[in-house]
């Protein structure tokens, strides 16, 4: 297993490099002068220099790259074109509501989307499974702001129950969550439904049966099991992406999260910080990779990590 | 999903139980469309940090809501026949938040830091043309200017030369920017990614003022979202309030929606050294052409007026010029004139915001019923810039037409003038893209500048005005209206002509 983990992070390593250079090369290949933009209508020659510094856009670019693969391992990303704040602390103060936004998010959507999904494969055909997949089809075909705007109408504005937006408590959780987790419940519902019900099809579940195991064993240990795997990578490409913070939740509920700083930091070509974000975004969706293909190890023994 | 909901609905319950008693105090919250990058004021291009930074800064002058000018920290200002020095006459009772007591001698630091070079800061040009800054005695301060500066005053009233205490300048440094301590109503107290809190000062000079105990400004950049925060009363304020749900926040007994004018300017910068752009009938034939009032209708959901001088009437030294009438029989008969029976090809430039591009294709239409052909082509903020500022040699510039805006943020029809249209302006000093030069208008612009008389200044703006309306080196197009939503609990906010917010005299009850 460790010397799984460990091949797996070179490779990561190597999939992160490849990554740096076209984070690297983005804002030297767009059009126009970023400095020029960054420095604003009111900057002078020497101040423009003084940005295109900053952005490290000075020099041949081979020397840019390597300068900027030194700062950046040494957790320098620079500092902010907006806020001019260090882009390692921007994207701090932005990760941890992100973080709790998804783990909420992730939280029922996943213990819902099971439930429903193995509610569906065992009642295959009868009105639970049918209610239960048109719920989940309309849970991922509802547009998250449209959904996101609709809670906020009934539930804030006309029943006047829960916030509108922010992070402040519990109570900024509800709705949010609800819109961020809404397709993914739906998704995994789907998800896990068919892979139960191929699975439930197999000789080793019809042998259960034979044995006389319960019902119940031959559903939850049995049928479950083997049926989750192909779910837990599911979970985890769908916690990589929410990870990343949700552009449109987080701005239809104006949580401070690292969605809407990459927003905001388009629509300002904050250039720094799109990168570092870009970088982030990259690697976490690598390391959930990483952790979901040793998950499949404790899910199903018979898998062997090589 | 029941359990769900019976769970949201539980919640919801208690909610409600502990949420009545937060009415007691008077907390304002104001929702805003983004966020408030910093606020280090000498650094800062945006009007919504300005905003913020007005709740807790001040300058030696001020504007109020319809942005004239107001004495804040100095009293009174006296200056030369030349316009090249100014003595400040400073209040004596104003403290900084921090205990620091605001003098002279504060002017001074805050002054020379800006004009530091080395500072790098972004508003410097606000103070470009100070020669030095001498301290009088501990309440006068004297700026001597190298070159005569008109409007000096009004540079002195922007938010980019507020005065900030020089003992927390020392303290933070670059920091300044988000540890803000300054002399105004509101003494700050958090910067937290998309909120800035900020709190009553109980020592502020202005007696009976502030009235509400505490400030916040939120960033909700989702027009929906923002609208739903004024409905259920967690913001008492909110701007901009977009004019599709202008009609919706009418029908609702608890608000007001507030609709005032602005400075900014919108018009299409034509190239006045191109052709066909050299020939002033061609000119006047693309003003005859589009109708304006369908333009507001079309572009700003009807929220704007027509722009009927260079700049707009909430300016300082504005003067009336009347309208290009929409003509397009007269626009043809210019154009054939002129040369151009057919009509001519040309590109429009112009940003790549929905506003910008539902700007252009309707001009696009308005022109190709003279005749004229125009290719839309909306450019990123970096082409742009690039395109249009960086061009070294007017003969270099490739810009035909281009849809803009601009808003004069010192108030002053110097600033609304001068950088677009005097000829001395060229990119890469300043913002003249249309290449407009009248030796008769620099002399009226700059004699504006030459003297900080308002009477003389008044002549020469007026004057400025008339030739350049004649001379048509733009497409005239309008002034934009500002829209903003508030409860009808608040009173004494203002959005200010150039977008800022006020919140000195804000009371709630």
């Amino acid at each position: 297993m460790l010397a799984f983990i460990l091949r797996r992070l070179a490779g990561t390593v190597l999939v992160l490099l490849t990554v740096s250079v076209f984070v690297f090369g983005f804002v030297r290949l767009l059009p126009g002068d970023p400095a020029r933009l960054v420095a604003g209508p009111d900057a002078t020659a020497e101040d423009v220099a003084a940005v295109r510094a900053d952005l490290g856009l000075e020099g041949p670019v081979w020397r840019q790259y390597v300068r900027y693969i030194g700062q950046t391992l040494r957790g320098d990303l620079g500092r902010s074109a907006k806020t001019r704040q260090p882009v390692i602390a921007e994207i701090g103060a932005r990760f941890m509501p992100t973080l709790w936004l998804t783990l909420v998010a992730m939280g029922w959507s996943t213990l819902f989307g099971l439930a429903v999904g193995v509610l569906s494969g065992v009642k295959r055909g009868r009105w639970e499974d049918q209610t239960a997949m048109v719920l989940a089809v309309s849970g991922v075909s509802f547009p998250s702001f449209w959904l996101g705007l609709l809670l906020i109408d009934l539930f804030s504005v006309r029943l006047g129950w829960l916030p509108t937006g922010g992070d402040d408590d519990w109570r900024s959780f509800v709705l949010p969550s609800i819109t961020l987790g809404a397709g993914v419940a739906a998704v995994l519902a789907r998800f896990t439904r068919s892979a139960f019900v191929e699975v439930a099809g197999e000789d080793y579940v019809r042998t259960a049966r034979a044995k006389g195991v319960p019902e119940r064993g031959v559903i939850w240990k049995h049928a479950l099991r083997n049926a989750l795997i192909p779910v837990v990578t599911m979970i985890g490409l769908e916690f990589g992406f929410l990870l990343g913070g949700s552009i449109v939740v987080e701005t239809v509920f104006s949580w401070p999260g690292l969605g809407r700083l990459l927003v905001d930091s388009v629509s300002f070509r904050d250039y720094p910080v799109i990168q570092a974000e870009i970088l982030l975004f990259s690697t976490e969706f690598v390391l959930i990779n990483l952790v979901v293909d040793v998950l499949y190890a404790v899910v199903n023994p018979e898998i062997r990590l090589r | 999903m029941s359990q769900l909901f019976s769970k949201v609905v539980l919640g919801g319950a208690l909610a409600l139980l502990s949420a009545a008693p937060a009415l007691a105090a008077k907390d304002l919250v104001i929702g805003v469309d983004s966020n408030m990058p910093h606020l280090d004021p000498a650094n800062t291009n945006d009007t919504l940090s300005q905003s913020v930074e007005r709740t807790m800064y001040q300058g030696l002058f001020g504007f109020d809501k319809d942005m004239k000018l107001i004495p804040a920290l100095a009293e009174k200002v006296d200056s030369d026949e030349t316009a090249t020095e100014f003595t400040f006459h400073l209040r004596h009772d104003v403290t900084f938040h921090d205990g620091t007591p605001f003098n002279a001698e504060a002017v001074k630091v805050n002054l020379e830091r800006v004009m530091n070079p080395e500072n790098h800061l972004s508003r410097r040009s606000l103070v470009s043309m100070v020669s030095h800054v001498d301290v009088v005695d501990p309440y006068t301060v004297k700026f001597v200017l190298s070159q005569p500066f008109g409007a000096f005053v009004n540079n002195m009233a922007h938010p980019g030369t507020f005065m900030i205490s020089p003992k927390a300048l020392a303290q933070y440094g670059k920091d300044i920017a988000t540890h803000p301590v300054g002399t105004g109503p509101f003494k700050f107290v958090s910067f937290a990614t998309d909120t800035v809190k900020t709190t009553k000062y109980e020592s502020y000079w202005k007696p009976g003022l502030p009235k509400v105990d505490s400030v916040t400004f939120k960033s909700v950049p989702e027009n929906g979202s923002r609208f739903a925060m004024l409905q259920t009363g967690e913001a008492q304020f909110i701007a901009p309030l977009p004019a599709e749900l202008v009609k919706a926040a009418q029908g609702i007994p608890t608000l007001n929606v507030v609709i005032s004018p602005s400075i900014i300017a919108r018009y299409v910068a034509l190239n006045n050294m191109r052709k066909p752009f050299d020939d002033v009938r061609v000119r006047e034939a693309l003003n005859y052409a589009v109708d304006k009032n369908a333009f507001i209708k079309i572009v700003f959901s009807g929220y704007a007026e027509p722009l009927d001088a260079p700049i707009p009437p909430k300016l300082a030294f504005y003067s009336k010029q009347g309208e290009w009438p929409y003509d397009p029989a007269k626009a043809k008969a210019l154009l054939a004139e002129a040369g151009y029976p057919d009509g001519f090809s040309a590109e429009l430039w112009g940003a790549t915001s929905t506003l910008a591009k539902r700007a252009m294709e309707f001009l696009q239409q308005q022109f190709a019923a003279v005749g004229v052909k125009i290719t839309v082509s909306p450019l990123e903020a970096g082409v742009s810039t690039a395109k249009l500022w960086n061009v070294q040699k007017p003969e270099d510039a490739t810009m035909q037409m281009d849809f803009t805006a601009w808003s004069s943020s010192t108030g002053d029809a110097d600033w609304g003038l001068r950088p677009l249209l005097d000829s001395k302006s060229f990119p890469p000093n300043l913002f003249n893209i249309a290449y407009f030069h009248s030796a008769e208008a620099d002399k009226a612009i700059e004699a504006g500048l030459g003297s900080a008389d308002p009477a003389k200044r008044a002549v020469a703006y007026a004057e400025a005005q008339k030739i350049i309306w004649k001379d048509a080196p733009w497409v005239f197009l309008s002034v934009d209206q500002l829209i903003a939503g508030e409860s009808k609990r608040l009173s004494g906010v203002y959005y200010m002509p150039d977008g800022g917010i006020l919140t000195e005299e804000a009371a709630l009850n």
